[in-house]
C-alpha cells in the first residue's frame, strides 16, 4: 500500500506527512532535555556550590564545539537549498561537509572527555559533573544518530533522487530539521555548563 | 521556491551564519567581564542564547513561515515545558532542604545540608 502525502501536502494541515512527523518527534525532544535542564536548573539553585568543578571544563574546545555546529546547520541547510536547485552534486558536497564537521565534533568532544578522565573526574565526582555527562552524553547521541541518517541520505539512501526527487528533497528537509535542534540545544547547553 | 527566491534564501542563510558567529564570540567574551550581581551575568548569557536560538529555528528551521499546525505543536509543547520548569516549586516544602536533592556523593551539597539542618 502507498503511504499516502509524502510529497503532496495533505489538505488539512498542509503539511506532508513526515514534516508533522518530525515536529512531533522534536517537541518529545524538547520535553526530554527541557526535563534534564530543569534538573540543572533545580540542583544549581538548591547547592551554592553546585558549580565548583566548572573551571575544570574547556571553554576555548566548547568554542570550537560550538563554531563547528553553527557551519554544519548552514552546510545542511545548503544541501537542502541544492536539491532545491536539482544539483545533486552540491548536495552531496554540502552533505559530506555537515558529516565532517559532525565528526570534528565528536572527535573534540573524545579529547574534552578523555582530560576529565585522566584527572579523575567522572559523573558520579558529584552533581555538576554528573550533570556535564548526562546532557553532553545525550546530545553526543543525538549526533550520532543524525550521522547515520546522514550517511544513508549520501550513501544508498540517495537512489531515491533517481525515482522520486520531492520526496527525497523532503527527507533531506526532515534530517535537517533534526540536525538544527541538535544544534539549538548546544546553544543552550554551552553557556549553561561552561559559561555562566 | 523560485529560482530567484532561493538565491534571496542563500544570502539569508549567510547572514544569520555571520550572525551566528559573532553572537558566539560575544557570549564567550561576555563569560570574562565580571557582574556584581551573578544573576544579570546570567540573564546576559541566556538571552543571547536565546537570540541565537531564534536566529536558527527561525531561518534554518524556518519557523518564521511555518503552517499553523506546526505552531499549535510548539504551543501546546511550551505550555508543557513551562510546567516542567516550575514542577519542584508547585510542592509546600522547601526542596533546598530536601534529601532528594544529593543525589550523588557531593560534598558541597552534604556541606550546604548540614550547615541548613542547624
Amino acid at each position: 500500500m502507498q503511504i499516502p502525502y509524502n510529497e503532496k501536502l495533505r489538505p488539512d494541515t498542509g503539511l506532508y506527512n513526515a514534516k508533522l512527523g518530525i515536529w512531533l518527534f522534536l517537541a518529545s525532544e524538547i520535553m526530554l532535555f527541557g526535563g534534564l535542564f530543569s534538573a540543572y536548573v533545580l540542583l544549581r539553585s538548591s547547592n551554592a556550590d553546585f558549580m565548583m568543578h566548572q573551571h575544570y571544563l574547556n571553554v576555548p574546545l566548547a568554542t570550537l564545539n560550538t563554531i563547528i555546529l553553527i557551519t554544519s546547520s548552514v552546510t545542511m541547510v545548503m544541501a537542502w537549498v541544492s536539491l532545491k536547485l536539482n544539483d545533486l552534486k552540491k548536495y552531496k558536497l554540502y552533505m559530506l561537509l555537515t558529516l565532517l564537521c559532525s565528526v570534528g565534533f565528536l572527535i573534540v568532544k573524545f579529547f574534552e572527555y578523555s582530560a576529565k578522565f585522566e584527572h579523575h573526574l567522572y559523573p558520579s565526582t558529584d552533581n555538576f559533573l554528573g550533570t556535564y555527562f548526562t546532557l553532553t552524553g545525550l546530545h553526543g547521541l543525538h549526533i550520532i544518530g543524525g550521522m547515520v541518517v546522514m550517511i544513508y541520505l549520501v550513501g544508498p539512501g540517495v537512489k531515491m533522487w533517481e525515482t522520486n526527487k520531492e520526496r527525497f528533497t523532503n527527507r533531506v528537509e526532515v534530517i535537517g530539521l533534526y540536525w538544527h535542534f541538535v544544534d539549538l540545544v548546544w546553544i543552550f547547553l554551552f553557556p549553561a555548563l561552561y559559561l555562566l | 521556491m523560485s529560482h530567484d527566491n532561493i538565491q534571496d534564501h542563500i544570502k539569508v542563510y549567510r547572514n544569520i551564519f555571520l550572525a551566528l558567529l559573532t553572537f558566539t564570540v560575544l557570549t564567550v567574551a561576555i563569560s570574562y567581564v565580571h557582574f556584581d550581581l551573578v544573576w544579570v551575568g546570567i540573564l546576559v548569557g541566556l538571552l543571547i542564547a536565546g537570540i541565537k536560538g531564534y536566529l536558527v529555528a527561525a531561518n534554518f528551521m524556518h519557523l518564521n513561515n511555518e503552517k499553523k499546525m506546526i505552531y499549535w505543536i510548539l504551543i501546546l509543547t511550551a505550555s508543557f515545558l513551562v510546567l516542567l520548569f516550575f514542577m519542584p516549586t508547585l510542592w509546600d516544602n522547601n526542596i533546598a532542604h530536601s534529601e532528594t536533592t544529593v543525589l550523588f556523593d557531593d560534598p558541597g551539597g552534604r556541606e550546604y545540608l548540614e550547615k541548613s539542618s542547624h
